[in-house]
């Protein structure tokens, strides 16, 4: 049998189906606490909804340009809707609990959207999404049967929201399908973060059972239910085509290091199935949030010695804590700023009010380092500004190995770098280098401090571009410099993963480039076909250039 | 209290993404604004709620009014103007 729909991302994929039901949320209806409490417990519900759609937003990156995006921005500014707010809060001063009063105040907002025409009315589901994703805060519970699915898995849902989809271990879904939904909706985001197929809006899910194997074909927006061995062969070796396992080198020689970005020990595992060549960016800071006190030094080191483990042959470079401005941390107590990019965070908490908090990771990473795979650790500091501020974590860093000694614990140095995400850092990198055993480009920071416009500022966003000579020629500058100085230099921002830019970005030098986990396979092949000396000679020409979109002419 | 009726020039009407930029812009201001439909008795609603003012069903060529209090309720109404002046390209 057959089911057609809209294919997204141009891949096949076969598995096993699992089902994904609202199980709905269970909750009392009165309130034991007083209004205060509840209201208090609606507002903190809404600041960490915020937080995470934020999250969602960033992760997603550079995929949701343009309509997809919105998504996100559509949902923060329905959350701070003074109309559904008040509503709820009537409804807690009535006496519910914060979870019963969220849910009915919820409901004249969601009828009213769904009597509009159009766009309007799709925008009832992000209501209902924003609902779901305050219960499931306030109750713990997930809402949903995504999180316990085995290896293979093809989720099948009559709708799949952020907040259902948060919650997924991503490494065990190879596709996705909805009965409703377009090629903008959040589904289609998310597997093409992802780099798995998906077909959405196949307006009926019938046929498609729990447990069923399937194969589901991106490319022509297309499930077959039971389908022939052959058939399943055949995708098999697609996918075994597609992944390169070994290294990639330029048709010249030159070693490119093509490296996943995670964000948990539990994505490196994907990592190494798509032949990734390690992890080029290990970001720490959701270890941080989402909890009430801070993470103890063991469980730090368990996470570390996990991913260490799963990549047993690759090097792994761990970001320390990047928290503070946009990613609050509740148990901080940090003042608020008026601009949170250019406050307080990264490195700038890790000698102050994050101090514990950084000594603790750094000691438990120094003691990964001495774990059975500990020699492929590598470290480095986010947000550097100053020659001093690196200094000064280096000086740490030394300080807690001797703690370490004295209290007869294990320990190695792991390999140390810094981010270069800074113009000042852009300017300062030789001094830097010289200190470092590596330098990685943050390109979506750079690209924001060189512009001077804010990544979250959508009236700005031309200036949010990498291409812009200014950034291309920080990138150069930066890699110059690193090698001039013994540093290996690599890049792990968003500008990484675009296999249209790899030759760009092989041809500026980089040594490693580190992207997003679904992507890896396709910007190998690319590096793969590259000539390193053509593409060097093409970027020196393209540094000469004075705008985006002679730029772009360029590159062609 | 400052006011102006303006018409509304986007195709979309004070919708979709009209009417979230509107708010954007409405949340940039410490003033009090409000909106309202001019051709109806209706109360005027809380500019800075989205489900409110798209809850007006303002179509394109209709007109709106748009009022606001505070220390900056002027400036806001000039953005606000030309927000809803706009026809969406």
């Amino acid at each position: 049998m057959r089911i057609e729909g809209t294919g997204i991302t141009q891949r096949k994929a076969s598995g096993k189906i699992v089902k994904h039901q609202d199980q709905g949320f269970s909750f009392n209806e009165e309130s034991d606490k007083t209004v205060e409490e509840d209201k208090e417990r609606f507002e903190d519900a809404r600041k960490e909804a915020k937080r995470q759609l934020e999250e969602a937003a960033e992760k997603t990156g550079q995929e949701t340009e343009g309509d997809e995006g919105d998504i996100f921005k559509a949902q923060i500014q329905f959350l701070n809707d003074p109309q559904i707010t008040s509503n709820v809060e009537e409804k807690i001063e009535e006496g519910l609990t914060a979870e019963a009063a969220i849910e009915q105040g919820f409901e004249g907002p969601i009828s009213q959207l769904e009597s509009q025409e159009g766009r309007m009315a799709e925008r009832a589901d992000d209501l209902r999404d924003i609902r779901d994703r305050l219960l499931g805060i306030l109750t713990g519970q997930e809402g949903g049967n995504l999180p316990d699915i085995s290896e293979n898995s093809i989720v099948v849902a009559e709708n799949l929201k952020p907040s259902d989809t948060s919650e997924i271990d991503q490494s065990k879904v190879s596709g996705l399908v909805t009965a409703k939904g377009s090629r903008t909706s959040h589904v289609a985001i998310l597997s093409k973060s992802m780099g798995i197929p998906a077909v959405v809006g196949t307006g009926t899910l019938e046929g498609l059972e729990d447990g069923e194997k399937v194969l589901i074909d991106g490319e022509n927006g297309e499930i077959v239910v039971d389908p022939s061995e052959k058939a399943l062969e055949e995708v098999e070796e697609a996918e075994e085509i597609e992944v390169i396992e070994e290294h990639v080198e330029t048709k010249d020689g030159k070693k490119i290091e093509v490296a996943a970005n995670v964000a948990n020990s539990g994505e490196v595992g994907k990592a190494a199935e798509n032949g990734a060549d390690g992890i080029g960016l290990y970001r720490t800071e959701f270890m941080f949030l989402d909890r009430e006190g801070p993470p103890t030094g063991d469980e730090h080191y368990k996470n570390y010695v996990d991913a260490l483990n799963q990549f047993p042959d690759e090097r792994i470079i761990v970001r320390t804590m990047d928290i503070g401005g946009d990613k609050p941390v509740p148990y901080l107590n940090l003042e608020e700023s008026d601009n949170p990019f250019l406050g307080k965070r990264g490195i700038r908490l890790a000698f102050d009010e994050g101090k514990d908090l950084f000594d603790t990771q750094i000691k438990a990473l120094l003691r990964a380092a001495a774990s059975e795979n500990g020699e492929n650790l590598a470290v480095m500091f986010p947000m550097i500004t100053t020659v001093e501020e690196f200094e000064k974590a280096l000086e740490r860093v030394e300080e807690l190995e001797a703690e370490l000694d004295e209290e007869g614990k294990d320990y190695e140095k792991p390999e140390l770098g810094l981010m270069i995400e800074t113009p000042s850092a852009v300017q300062m990198a030789g001094e830097l280098a010289r200190k470092a055993d590596f330098l990685s480009i943050g390109t979506n920071d750079l690209t924001q401090y060189t512009m001077a416009a804010s990544r979250t500022d959508s009236q700005v966003s031309d200036l949010q571009n990498p291409l812009h000579p200014s950034v291309l020629r920080s990138i150069k500058k930066t890699v110059e410099k690193g090698h001039k100085n013994n540093a290996w230099v690599g890049m792990c921002g968003e500008m990484a993963g675009n296999p249209e830019l790899t030759e760009l970005l092989v041809g500026l030098g980089l040594d490693e480039l580190s992207m997003s986990t679904g992507v890896v396979p396709e910007v190998k092949s690319q590096a793969d076909s590259i000539e390193y000396q053509r593409s060097s000679d093409k970027s020196e020409d393209i540094l000469n250039m004075s705008s985006v979109d002679e730029v772009r002419e360029k590159l062609g | 209290m400052s006011s102006r009726t303006v018409e509304i020039a986007p195709k979309a009407g004070l919708h979709a993404r009209p009417a979230s930029k509107f708010v954007e812009v409405v949340q940039e201001y410490e003033a009090d604004i409000k909106i309202s439909d001019p051709s109806t008795e209706e109360k005027p609603v809380d500019a800075g709620s989205m489900l409110a003012i798209t809850g007006l069903g303002l179509k394109k060529g209709e007109e709106m009014e748009i009022e606001a209090e505070g220390s900056d309720a002027e400036e806001a109404i000039d953005a606000l103007e030309e927000v809803i002046t706009t026809p969406e390209e």
